[in-house]
């Protein structure tokens, strides 16, 4: 559509009409310069606007805007799809190389950015949107809206079938080795293979494995400064992913050994070898261990096995 | 290894002293007070209950917390620490032994540890040997993870809790070795005990039935079982249902499900096995058995799947919308220095001892290896259940231990079944290896020692410090003010702190609170949270209404304490805005950048707040040291932003030494509006 033949459509009616047919199209509307004058500028009106100002051409780089797109179309589509869904609220999005001259209008200069524009009055500050301190999650966005136009909005994602789905395919491949093996499930009643898995199960926990996944911390350190790789993170109350692996499994090796040393049946050079191998675990990663425990407790006083 | 007779009991009698002697080391220090935050209402408790009977315990309505709602604590708590203490108080007395019932409190945490020593040793002896069990009674004596619960003074649920839940297992796994139903009814008594304890309990009610699921997946059922979980489970479902707190629970949520589908499975398989013994068609049988099984196995998950996601989704909603639960500390994952500190060596080496039990299985075996894992899971994701992890790590590294001393200690001459001559391992890497071995242990006796001595040692009203010749300083704020309130005020009168400080005003002031640390009406908490982050004329339209007298706040910015209520103010402002989003918005308190300040940059909404006038008043006429303007606050580092305030319906009361204490005086309305022209 041309701009001359918006001229005609001055009609708070007509005009409302033409945002839901767009919006039965898309439930995010693009706009251009010309079409944020007409909707969002001029009078009459009395719907609000939720728009967001983005960069999403692939030369502009900007990954930011390529996310909160994703979860502003979220947000767009759990309200077209709701049952509250009226002609009240509709959203938007002013893409910078289609419609650069309502960024300078705006004076805006950082993307992506999201405005409420009300029905009656000029936006204030708390119609932006914070980014930095709220993030662009959709639940947060919904928030802000229902705080700016009072409609609550129920995010709605698609259910992700990824999770169950590889849950379906890990059964069947068990399944089917079962099956497959059902004359020899020897394996099954093996004290070894249990044991070993107990074993693998307890050490995974207690080395902090859990938090890792809950709190997600990177794997190192790069001190920005002097360019350093520290594995270690200095204070007691966190961790780094690389900790966690340099832990406990040798020094539990050790003793195992040292039992095994003294009952198992082989020869007594393998034993001999067995036992001194276990005392060198031993030592070493447990002095190794008690120094990493030094550098994050500062104040422990004691040092490895051999003071 | 059986000479170890008197030896044993002496060991035994040493390992509780050395505990006992640790921890009254440690309070003479700092004389007999209750300390912590929770410990004070079990007092207030156990006091009523002395003073008044047990009867009028179990119907107590507290009119003296939450005001105006009150709590009935009858009903909302487990009476079995109260008991516990009233009834050794009362056999003292009867004895003429006159103690008084603090007395009693204090030592009564000791005391009970001493006896988890002795159940520790009586489980571990039934799941290895008596050598194992000495070792792992002298670990779980001094081990940090278990200490901080039972040093003198700590009063708490879990002091006992752990004792009964030790008890519990050895009398299981005793009613499982033996089948006869007096280790089954005793394990059930010990069960009742532990419910009335602690709400760890439904701990128990599913590890044993996991126990019983596993051993019948094994094929190690037998007549045994059968008897010991037969009677175990309807005794003690009936006598759990005699706590008011736990009520008709064990019926009717999906925490208890498993142990009811578990019995109902065993009866089916004890059944099949009664008939497979009458009948010849064993090929049908077993087939039929396998079938009934899996459809069991189906149930037993899908119970526990519901259970998961039950409370998955209670965790995730939880975490989300009430704040309260994500602030807490000790809700959060461990780390694996938690996991070191607690139990140095032990942690190592209890991996290897789950090898080893699974490795020489039996039915108690598989048990303990239950325990272990279960426990491990729930450790890595709660520090706060670092705490049940900590027995079964002691017992399984006992087993690591002992097994290694076996077999380097003894002279093997001396054995039943001597080894050939050339297969020995010389007697030079043995003796290496014992040193190596008594070495560890040293170094972990001296790790337990500092560990207690240096944190969890200090009550937690009493702060302490040291200057810079080493001297100890010790700053005592928190009873002066509390003393104070105690002393100068009247004793109906209504005071509004955050809930932290409840039980310690409910107890040591004796005043009536409005929100305490039992946390069970988050709408109440927000609206003093609401209070406290309203500019002054809205909080005090809130205190009106709840009809405070007084407000207590904690101020660390002369003395540089960093558990300050200015520090734990945007907990207040989430848990305000919960309840209240359109009055308080958390983003109000932030600057334009995002950062949360105190000083001249802050935000205006901040610098107007209840909470940050009452902790600066009179703070910007205050010069620390020469280097810094006054008005440097030292917690937070900066120079503050508003230094000339003035209180228009507030008026300060107290202030304690080092300006830690902070209590103030709501006025009440004027006789006269100002405002109204006559």
């Amino acid at each position: 559509m041309k701009g001359n033949e918006y001229e005609g459509m001055t009609l708070l009616s007509e005009k409302v009409a033409q945002l839901m047919e767009w919006t039965s199209r898309r439930s995010v509307i693009r706009m251009n310069g010309d079409k944020f004058r007409r909707f969002v500028k001029a009078p009459p009106r009395n719907y609000s606007m939720i728009i967001m100002f983005t960069a999403l051409q692939p030369h502009r780089q900007c990954g930011v805007c390529r996310q909160a797109d994703e979860e502003f179309q979220a947000l767009a589509n759990s309200w077209r799809y709701s049952s509250a869904f009226t002609n009240k609220v509709f959203f938007a999005l002013v893409d910078f190389d289609e419609g650069s001259d309502v960024f300078q209008m705006l004076n805006m200069n950082s993307a992506p950015t999201f405005l409420h524009f009300p029905a009656k009055g000029r936006p204030r500050r708390a119609d932006t949107y914070e980014l930095q301190v709220r993030g662009f999650g959709a639940e947060q966005l919904a928030r802000w809206v229902a705080d700016r136009t009072d409609v609550m909005i129920r995010v709605i994602r698609p259910p992700n079938y990824a999770g169950p789905l590889l849950l379906g395919l890990l059964l069947a491949v068990i399944g089917g080795l079962a099956y497959l093996r059902r004359h020899n499930l020897e394996f099954l009643f093996s004290k070894n293979v249990w044991a070993f898995s107990a074993l693998c199960f307890a050490l995974i926990m207690t080395s902090g494995q859990m938090w890792n996944h809950i709190r997600g911390p990177p794997y190192a350190h790069k001190n920005p400064s002097t360019g350093q790789i520290s594995y270690i993170h200095g204070s007691s109350q966190a961790q780094f992913v690389a900790e966690t692996h340099m832990c406990y499994a040798a020094v539990t090796l050790g003793m195992v050994l040292l039992c095994e040393a003294a009952t198992s049946p082989l020869d007594i050079g393998k034993r001999r070898i067995m036992c001194v191998a276990g005392i060198g675990l031993v030592m070493l990663f447990f002095s190794w261990l008690l120094s990493i425990f030094r550098a994050k407790y500062h104040g422990y006083p004691y040092r490895s096995v051999t003071p | 290894l059986t000479k170890f007779g008197t030896e044993e009991k002496k060991m035994l009698k040493l390992s509780w002293s050395i505990k006992l002697n640790i921890q009254v080391l440690l309070l003479q220090f700092y004389s007999k007070i209750v300390f912590c935050f929770p410990f004070r209402f079990n007092y207030r408790s156990t006091h009523h209950l002395t003073s008044n009977g047990f009867y009028e315990f179990l119907n107590w309505f507290d009119e003296r917390a939450w005001y105006p709602l009150g709590r009935i604590v009858g009903g909302t708590v487990y009476p079995g620490l109260m008991v516990t203490a009233g009834l050794i108080h009362y056999v003292l007395n009867l004895l003429h032994i006159t103690v008084h019932i603090r007395d009693v409190c204090v030592f009564l945490a000791p005391v009970f540890s001493g006896l988890t020593s002795i159940s520790t040793f009586l489980l571990t002896r039934e799941l290895w040997n008596q050598g194992a069990g000495l070792l792992a009674a002298c670990f779980i004596a001094i081990v940090p993870g278990y200490i901080s619960r039972s040093v003198a003074g700590s009063f708490d649920n879990e002091g006992i809790a752990i004792f009964a839940l030790q008890f519990t297992y050895y009398l299981w796994v005793k009613s499982v070795k033996t089948g006869s139903v007096f280790w089954a009814i005793g394990c059930c008594l010990s069960y009742f005990y532990m419910v009335s304890a602690w709400g760890g309990y439904v701990f128990i009610i599913n590890l044993i039935p996991l126990h019983v699921f596993v051993l019948l997946l094994m094929q190690r059922f037998s007549r045994r079982v059968y008897i010991a979980y037969s009677t175990f489970y309807i005794i003690g479902l009936v006598l759990s249902m005699q706590i008011p707190f736990v009520g008709f629970q064990p019926i009717r949520t999906s925490e208890h499900m498993a142990a009811a589908g578990v019995f109902v499975l065993l009866q089916v398989y004890a059944f099949l096995q009664y008939l497979k013994d009458r009948l010849t068609r064993q090929e049908f049988q077993t087939l039929f058995f396998l079938g009934v099984a899996l459809a069991a196995g189906v149930v037993f998950l899908s119970v526990i799947y519901l259970t998961y996601t039950g409370t998955n989704k209670l965790k995730c909603y939880a975490k989300i919308h009430i704040p309260i639960i994500a602030s807490v500390s000790e809700h959060q994952p461990t780390t694996w220095v938690s996991f070191f500190f607690d139990l140095h060596i032990l942690v190592c080496t209890f991996p290897a001892g789950l090898w080893f039990c699974i490795k020489n299985i039996n039915d108690e075996r598989v048990f303990v290896a239950l325990y272990a894992i279960s426990a491990v899971y729930f450790a890595g994701v709660m520090v706060r259940l670092m705490l049940t992890l900590t027995p079964v790590v002691c017992m399984l590294s006992a087993v690591a231990f002992s097994c290694v001393f076996e077999h380097y200690l003894g002279d093997d001459m001396k054995r039943q079944s001597p080894p050939a001559e050339d297969s020995r391992l010389g007697p030079n890497i043995k003796s290496i290896v014992t040193m190596l071995m008594l070495m560890l242990l040293m170094m972990f006796a001296v790790h337990c020692t500092w560990v207690t001595s240096n944190a969890y040692s200090s009550p937690s009203v009493v702060l302490a410090s040291y200057n810079h010749d080493g001297s100890r300083n010790i700053l005592d704020d928190f009873r002066e003010a509390y003393y104070w309130l105690r002393q100068n005020t009247d004793e109906h009168a209504r005071v509004m702190s955050w809930w932290d400080y409840g039980y310690q005003i409910a107890g040591m002031a004796n005043r009536t609170t409005l929100v305490d640390n039992n946390t069970w009406n988050n709408s109440h908490i927000a609206l003093v949270g609401k209070a406290m982050s309203s500019n002054e004329t809205a909080a005090y339209e809130i205190m009106r209404s709840l009809d405070v007298d007084y407000v207590l706040i904690i101020f660390g910015g002369v003395i540089g304490y960093s558990g300050d209520d200015i520090n734990k103010f945007l907990w207040m402002v989430r848990i305000a805005e919960g309840e209240h989003p359109r009055d308080i918005r958390e983003s109000d308190y932030f600057t334009p950048q995002g950062e949360f300040r105190v000083d001249k940059a802050g935000s205006p909404t901040l610098l107007n707040c209840l909470m940050y006038k009452m902790s600066y008043y009179r703070f910007g006429e205050m010069q620390l040291d020469f280097r810094t303007p006054p008005g440097f606050d030292r917690t937070r580092n900066a120079e503050i932003g508003n230094k000339d305030i003035k209180l228009k319906h507030l008026e300060e009361a107290f202030t304690s030494e080092h300006w830690l204490v902070r209590i103030y005086k709501v006025k009440k309305l004027e006789n006269r509006d100002r405002t109204s022209s006559l």
